[in-house]
């Protein structure tokens, strides 16, 4: 999956899930996720599953650190860098 | 001089119970010595499947099935995360409370020798007056209201037991003893085998509500029946939630101990002020009527050095207890029981031999079944968060729900252990990791071996304790 495809993906989940469909278009691929609170340990736990489920890439719990979860854009490297396995 | 007894039995609860029925089913002579008179109240009603084995072969199952205690189909838990949304276009913050809910059902996975996709839920009174009945209907002679002092070993052909009856002191003889006295660790006292946990010092307060509306708390109304384990925004603090009848429901509230002598002699103030943490359940809980004191227990985190040696053997609470979090206590007794019991049917059938070694596998199988419990109680504490993560997972969820299910014996490490570890190490090690701030705050608190106190303890320090023997 392209990383461009993974950040569109990312960004309709995020706005629909966790943002209450983000009316006034406000989150981008930089929005500082966990420093603004659209992402804290509990719905991040929430995402995983999404992305394991819709994407097939299942992402350890190990790495979410505020490093690969601090924007869309770090989100969709971290999973674009996990090699693709059979989907769960 | 031949013994009054084959063996003789400290304590008529769940351990020593099924042990009396095993040993006298196979032939023994057997006395059973409760200091109580039952039916009397106690903690720990919620059981694992791996419990209906021992009812099924002591012949006890019927008449649990006819009591009526509430069917435990499987195990939920919850907790409520305050979130804080800056970025919902407000000026100000908005709060709500987001409900996280784990859930296992017994059913999702086969377990060996288990025919039932239930357990129950027990008022111990009843529960623990029927498994006794049960041994005494299959020949072991149980005294009621007598309490055991302590054990002479000086005879290396059989033990002494001094028993109080009123005002007199009577001695029993037996080839040999098994200790179930529970919490009360009579041999692991006198012997000085008894070792307090130095990562576990965890204190309860418990009680019963009549007219808790389970219902509402539920949402799911297949569940209204299941455990409930409500987390609380408290460090290492969580509370029960155990039906016992179709209006009354036991709750406690299980924290660390120094939280709860600072809290003073005021138990009922501290209970409530733990609850007040989650004000769905307080709410739900002020509208029912208490039934019964708030009773606390505490110091029930302990090992002890030996299990066996000639002519004895420890069970149940008399062995080991941790923590009551996963149900594994009246599991754990009937278990050790079975096994123990095994090894001294052995030993009788083979020419009496009572020494310790007769109970290799016994002690054997017991500590690498207790280790697995240790472990997962350990994660479960160091980071809760990621316990419900594990279960919520397709690739661990049955590894983490054959441990709830108590089928630990069989001496597999659970797959999911390693991978828990994994990711607590690097939770631990990555203080920008999501999940740091969760961390629960197990401290050593024990003897010398431990780690200082200022030191967390590490999953990796937990992995191989010094007390759990392999």
């Amino acid at each position: 999956m392209s990383q461009d495809l993974v950040t569109d993906r990312l960004i309709d989940f995020i706005r629909e899930r966790f943002l209450a469909g983000d009316p006034n278009g406000e989150l981008t691929v930089e929005t500082p996720l966990l420093e603004w609170g659209v992402l804290d340990s509990l719905n991040t736990a929430v995402l995983l599953t999404h992305i394991r489920d819709e994407m097939g890439i299942t992402i350890s719990p190990v790495h979410i650190n505020g490093r690969n979860f601090a924007t869309v854009a770090s989100i969709a490297a971290l999973i674009t860098s996990i090699p693709v396995v059979s989907a769960s | 001089m031949k013994p009054d007894f084959d063996v003789a039995i400290i304590g008529g609860g769940p351990a020593g119970s099924s042990a009396a029925a095993y040993l006298a089913g196979a032939g023994m002579s057997v006395a059973v010595f409760e200091s109580e008179l039952f039916p009397r109240p106690h903690v720990g009603e919620s059981l694992v499947p791996a419990t209906t084995p021992v009812l099924v072969e002591t012949g006890a199952l019927a008449e649990v099935q006819a009591a009526g205690f509430p069917k435990k189909y499987g195990a939920a838990w919850t907790s409520a995360e305050s979130r804080k949304v800056p970025f919902s276009g407000d000026d100000g913050m908005s709060h709500d409370f987001q409900d996280f809910r784990a859930e296992i059902e017994f059913a999702e996975r086969d377990q060996a020798g288990v025919h039932l996709d239930y357990t129950f839920h027990v008022d111990r009174g009843k529960f623990d007056l029927i498994l006794l009945k049960n041994a005494e209907s299959r020949g072991a002679k149980v005294f009621s209201g007598v309490r055991v002092l302590n054990v002479d070993f000086d005879d290396p052909e059989l033990v002494t037991l001094t028993a109080r009856m009123g005002p007199r002191e009577i001695n029993y003889t037996a080839r040999m003893v098994v200790d179930a006295s529970g919490r009360h660790t009579l041999l692991g006292k006198q012997l000085k085998y008894k070792m307090p946990d130095p990562v576990f010092n965890q204190y309860a307060i418990h009680t019963w509500f009549e007219g808790l509306d389970r219902r509402a708390l539920s949402n799911n109304p297949e569940q209204v029946d299941y455990i409930f384990i409500h987390f609380l925004p408290i460090s290492d603090t969580w509370v029960w939630q155990i039906p016992i009848t179709d209006t009354v429901t036991s709750v406690g509230v299980v924290t660390q101990k120094k939280l709860f002598t600072e809290a003073k002699a005021d138990r009922e103030k501290f209970f409530w002020d733990c609850i007040g943490s989650r004000p769905d359940l307080y709410e739900a809980l002020q509208k029912c009527e208490r039934v019964r004191p708030f009773k606390p227990e505490g110091d029930y985190s302990y090992s002890m050095r030996e299990i066996c040696g000639d002519r004895f053997v420890l069970i149940g609470d008399a062995a080991r207890f941790v923590d009551p979090i996963f149900s594994s206590g009246v599991s754990v007794a009937m278990n050790s029981a079975r096994l123990a019991a095994a090894d001294i049917i052995a030993a009788h059938q083979t020419g009496g031999d009572y020494s310790k070694a007769s109970f290799d596998t016994y002690a054997r199988k017991i500590r690498r079944g207790v280790k697995s419990w240790y472990e997962f109680i350990s994660i479960y504490y160091r980071l809760n968060v990621l316990f419900t993560a594990f279960v919520q997972d397709p690739k661990y969820r049955l590894d983490v729900l054959k441990m709830l299910q108590g089928d630990v014996y069989d001496g597999e490490e659970p797959k999911a252990l390693a991978a828990m570890k994994e990711v607590v190490e690097a939770v631990e090690n990555d203080p920008t990791h999501l999940w740091y701030p969760y961390l629960g705050s197990l401290r050593a608190t024990g003897p010398a071996e431990a780690s200082p106190a200022e030191e967390p303890v590490t999953v990796a320090e937990l992995a191989e304790p010094a007390l759990v023997g392999g």
